[in-house]
């Protein structure tokens, strides 16, 4: 092992580095059609080495955000602080970050070793330190072979992977993605997804990654910071994200959603007891929940079964099956009750059972893997 | 100081009593300082000389002649000049359009010829088609009194029209050829498969989708030909127009107020077609561009449709060759078509002494204003496309100015500005650069010209180039710590090198050929090849004038050879594999 490669590991170790502090951060465009600011009130504590995702639909302002942060744009007001350093006085190229584009961003008329050693040039590394860390750098993103190729002699897998080793290459602080994987197809995006996540844990750089993809944020994310219509709604784990969402707006932008009106009969600390299709549970609340005058339960579609009954009206926790979709590891039905349209996803379903569109069901689902929300103007 | 001024200094030095708010996009100080410069340069190059014909113009001198406005003769001159501009434009574009659609519908052989005869007079000077024409049409002409014994009065309208028709075409050739290509084929499906005919799918689908390419060469060839000097000069007889009229202003009355009215009489047209052009074609670009065209264009070949179109191909190309042999012939001979023998006489006359002084002259100064051009060009699209955000239109709409303004008005506005030495109380400040009596023998004011005219052609190219690199690569540059300076030397600059080239080649091509802003500041120290073939026509000397238009047709094509050289794959690839053996012999590791 070189010497350079032992101070590698080091730097693995330790992650001092890296931690970003944003408070309050707005952005208003000028001109724009509406008053409503892109970004508002935005404020977030970054720990160093932490991976975080912006998730959010199109005009959520999650690419003003990363945009700010890089130094992009100029927010109207907030601060961003990196290690204590204020960045905002700092125009984006005195930002001790990298950003990796959508668009890949490869400079043409450079060579993939010229775009990797570009940031380090004009650092005005010396010309065998240089030569070291691309070296380096393409070796371990398996792009030593191609280094001498011009950006549109490859593959938009390894355009996306020079991308990523021209910003690792820097050893920024932060390293920043805006939807870096959006051009690729399915399969190679979960390829490079797996990859920028090595890369990330190895290098233990602080990571902000934008995207609208929910799969990429859940397997990427220390944190995913779920955004809607410039302000933040929910800043958590995956996990929490998908099981105890804040709002029902989260609940129904991270994988998928079944709503049912549910009302509460008593609440004891963060339980409460609901009446709901007819029958009785005991649930986890939202704290909001319970002072909310009308409340939703949230039951995902795994969390729900179907079986044969003899009853053959729609009522209470009986049902009728509109549509039955064979997927392969799950059959999914689309269910006609009382409490409106439910989906219903039934994993390794045995194909001589499955029920058809017609067939009355009644529905279960397991109480425990529900969550109680306030119900939104939605 | 006023009272006024003072609040207002007061006011300024008071702090703001709320933190300031942070600015949406601040220039930092280097690209504020480059701003300045560039309108500086830009104020001297074309606004301070068009300022000086309108202060010229509205003196009491000028105002006598703009009062004339509307006596006869004055209105005669004004409704030649429009006339003139609507029936080349007009005839230009047609010609043009037929040209380009034969090009990329037609099917027939030699396409490449085609192209490159159609643009031949492009790079020629402005002379060469009327001396040809008129040893070929006029009364004694070899074809009309040769071959039919006809005597044609070819001075007037007719003949100069023809003329400028055969100068400008090419211009409405390469705009129509560019829309044609651009037009999506399958729209031409689409019409034929809902079972229209190919002539109606023509007439239904493809004329109208060319509209704006139609109105924008016609204003274009407008706009070439009412501001035209040299073609008038030689074949306008008593067909007097706006240029004429202020040529023989400075040149004959020596009426220098005069002559700035009836230059503010051509701009005024100029200006708003120019203006009308600019709006409609920001109004139409997105129906012209429709990205990559999907399919492919069937090439007609129904006998119908090619025999008419072919044979008027046929002879638009007979004629450009029989006048450019007439150019390259007409140079051997002592006077083609009265006296045909061989002589080497004005090729001796031209590279020997005066001559070879006005070509070396002309030369240089186009080789020192050209890069010099290009790097303003450069810097100005830069300006535009990436740093400004409101001032943008108004950078470009001045840039652009150096093209809109004619040519006479340009110069008038040269001799006008920069004739005399700014001087206040006893200390010159400035020295004259243009003119007798200016420093350097008025080469400062020649290449001035020069710089303005070939201005527009580079900031277009900058513009088209820099506008096709996704703001993402130049953000990309930033976020690796690149500042605004390096990321235009080290991405922008590379990345737009070719089309920087192509726009100096049509730069240089400009400058060699252009007469009608030298005319009015040539100096007698300084020969400029236009004026001295404009000379030689004046005089009768043909033959020398051939041999003038032959020798700059030669400068300016191997130029552009060799710059097309340097921009071809061919030499990118020599280049690049030259480069990649340094990248190989770097130090590997340690």
């Amino acid at each position: 092992m070189t010497t350079a490669e032992m101070t590698r590991e080091a730097a693995v170790a330790e992650v001092t580095t890296g931690k970003l502090v944003i408070d309050g951060l707005r952005k208003v465009y000028e001109g724009a059609q509406s008053a409503l600011p892109a970004v508002d009130s935005f404020s977030l504590t970054i720990e160093a080495g932490e991976f975080i995702t912006l998730l959010g639909p199109s005009g959520c302002g999650k690419t003003t955000t990363l945009r700010m942060i890089a130094g992009f744009e100029h927010p109207n007001e907030g601060s961003i602080k990196l290690d204590g350093e204020d960045m905002i006085a700092l125009s984006p190229d005195r930002r001790p970050m990298a950003m990796v584009f959508q668009g890949y961003a490869l400079f043409p008329h450079m060579t993939v070793r010229d775009n990797v050693a570009y940031g380090l040039r004009i650092k005005k590394l010396s010309k065998a330190q240089i030569a070291e860390d691309v070296d380096y750098t393409l070796e371990s993103m398996d792009l030593a072979h191609l280094a001498n190729r011009s950006p549109n002699q490859l593959s938009g897998g390894q355009q996306q992977r020079v991308a990523l080793a021209r910003a690792m290459v820097m050893r920024p602080k932060v390293l920043l993605f805006d939807e870096p994987l959006s051009n690729l197809d399915a399969k190679l995006r979960v390829q490079m997804r797996a990859e920028i996540l090595r890369l990330q844990r190895q290098l233990g750089i602080t990571s902000i990654y934008v995207t609208h993809d929910q799969d990429e944020a859940m397997m990427l994310s220390d944190r995913i910071v779920v955004m809607r219509n410039g302000h933040i709604e929910q800043v958590a784990k995956p996990s929490t994200i998908y099981l105890k969402p804040a709002s029902s707006f989260v609940a129904d932008f991270i994988g998928r959603a079944n709503f049912l009106p549910a009302s509460v009969l008593t609440a004891r600390g963060s339980k409460a007891l609901v009446r709901c299709l007819a029958r009785e549970f005991e649930v986890d609340a939202h704290p909001d929940a319970l002072s909310a005058s009308v409340q939703l339960l949230l039951v995902r579609p795994e969390a729900m079964n179907v079986s044969a009954t003899t009853s053959t009206t729609v009522e209470g926790d009986t049902g009728r099956i509109l549509s039955a979709v064979f997927y392969g590891p799950v059959v999914e039905y689309e269910v006609e009750t009382d409490a409106g349209n439910l989906v219903v996803e039934v994993a390794a379903p045995d194909v001589e059972a499955i029920l058809s569109a017609g067939d009355f069901v009644q529905i279960q689902f397991d109480a425990s893997k529900t969550w109680l929300l306030p119900a939104e103007g939605r | 100081m006023t009272l006024i001024a003072e609040v207002e200094s007061l006011r300024a030095e008071i702090p703001p009593v709320k933190a300031p708010q942070l600015k949406k996009r601040k220039l930092d100080r280097v690209t504020r300082l480059i701003l300045i410069a560039i309108v500086l340069i830009i104020a001297a190059l074309v606004l301070w000389p068009l300022y000086s014909i309108l202060r010229e113009g509205f003196s009491a001198q000028g105002l006598e002649v703009l009062g004339s406005l509307s006596s006869p003769t004055t209105l005669r001159i004004i409704g030649n000049t429009l006339l003139l501009g609507a029936v080349v434009g007009a005839g230009g574009t047609l010609v043009g359009f037929i040209m380009a659609y034969a090009q990329a519908r037609v099917q027939f052989r030699g396409k490449r010829l085609l192209h490159l005869i159609a643009l031949l007079p492009i790079v020629s000077p402005p002379f060469a088609v009327a001396t040809a024409f008129i040893t070929l049409f006029s009364r004694n002409g070899i074809i009309s009194s040769g071959v039919f014994g006809l005597t044609p009065n070819v001075y007037g309208l007719p003949g100069l029209s023809f003329v400028l028709m055969f100068s400008f075409f090419p211009v409405a050739y390469m705009n129509m050829l560019g829309m044609l290509r651009n037009l999506d084929p399958s729209l031409d499906e689409a019409s034929a498969s809902l079972g229209a005919t190919r002539f109606k799918t023509f007439w239904r689908v493809t004329v109208p989708m060319l509209l704006p390419g139609f109105a924008a060469s016609f204003l274009l060839l407008f706009v070439e030909a009412i501001a035209d000097l040299a073609n008038p000069l030689v074949l306008g007889g008593n067909f007097t127009v706006l240029s004429t009229r202020a040529y023989m202003a400075i040149n004959g009355e020596f009426n220098v107020p005069g002559a700035s009215a009836y230059a503010i009489m051509l701009l005024v047209p100029a200006l708003l077609v120019f203006l009308v052009q600019r709006y409609w074609v920001s109004r139409t670009n997105v129906t012209t561009v429709t990205g990559k065209p999907a399919g492919r264009v069937s090439l007609i070949t129904s006998p119908l449709a090619r025999i008419p179109i072919l044979t008027f191909v046929g002879l638009v190309i007979t004629t450009i060759v029989l006048i450019y042999g007439t150019v390259a012939v007409g140079g051997f001979v002592s006077y083609l078509g009265v006296d045909n023998t061989f002589t080497l006489a004005n090729y001796q006359y031209i590279l020997g002494g005066i001559g070879s002084d006005a070509i070396l002259t002309t030369t240089l100064l186009a080789v020192v204003a050209t890069p010099i051009a290009a790097v303003i060009g450069m810097t100005v699209s830069w300006l535009v496309v990436r740093k400004l955000t409101k001032g943008s239109g108004a950078m470009d709409f001045l840039a652009m100015l150096g093209l809109a303004v004619p040519g006479t008005v340009l110069g008038i506005g040269y001799a006008v500005a920069y004739n005399k030495a700014w001087i206040v109380g006893d200390y010159m400040l400035f020295p004259a650069l243009a003119g007798g009596a200016a420093i350097l023998g008025g080469t400062v004011g020649i290449v001035m010209v020069f710089v303005t005219r070939s201005l527009p052609t580079s900031v277009r190219s900058g513009v088209a180039a820099i506008q096709q690199i996704s703001p993402a690569i130049d953000e990309a540059a930033t976020s690796l710590g690149a500042n605004s300076v390096t990321t235009f030397r080290t991405i922008t600059l590379p990345l737009i090198r070719a089309a920087l080239l192509t726009g100096l080649t049509y730069a240089f091509a400009r400058s060699m050929t252009t007469l009608s802003p030298i005319i009015f500041i040539t100096t007698p120290q300084t020969k400029i090849m236009t004026s001295q073939i404009l000379g030689s026509v004046e005089s009768g000397k043909f033959g020398i004038a051939f041999a003038y238009c032959s020798v700059l047709i030669i400068l300016v094509m191997s130029v552009i050879g060799l710059i097309s050289f340097l921009t071809s794959d061919k030499f990118y690839r020599i280049a690049s594999a030259w480069r990649w053996r340094e990248t190989i012999q770097q130090p590997k590791g340690r």
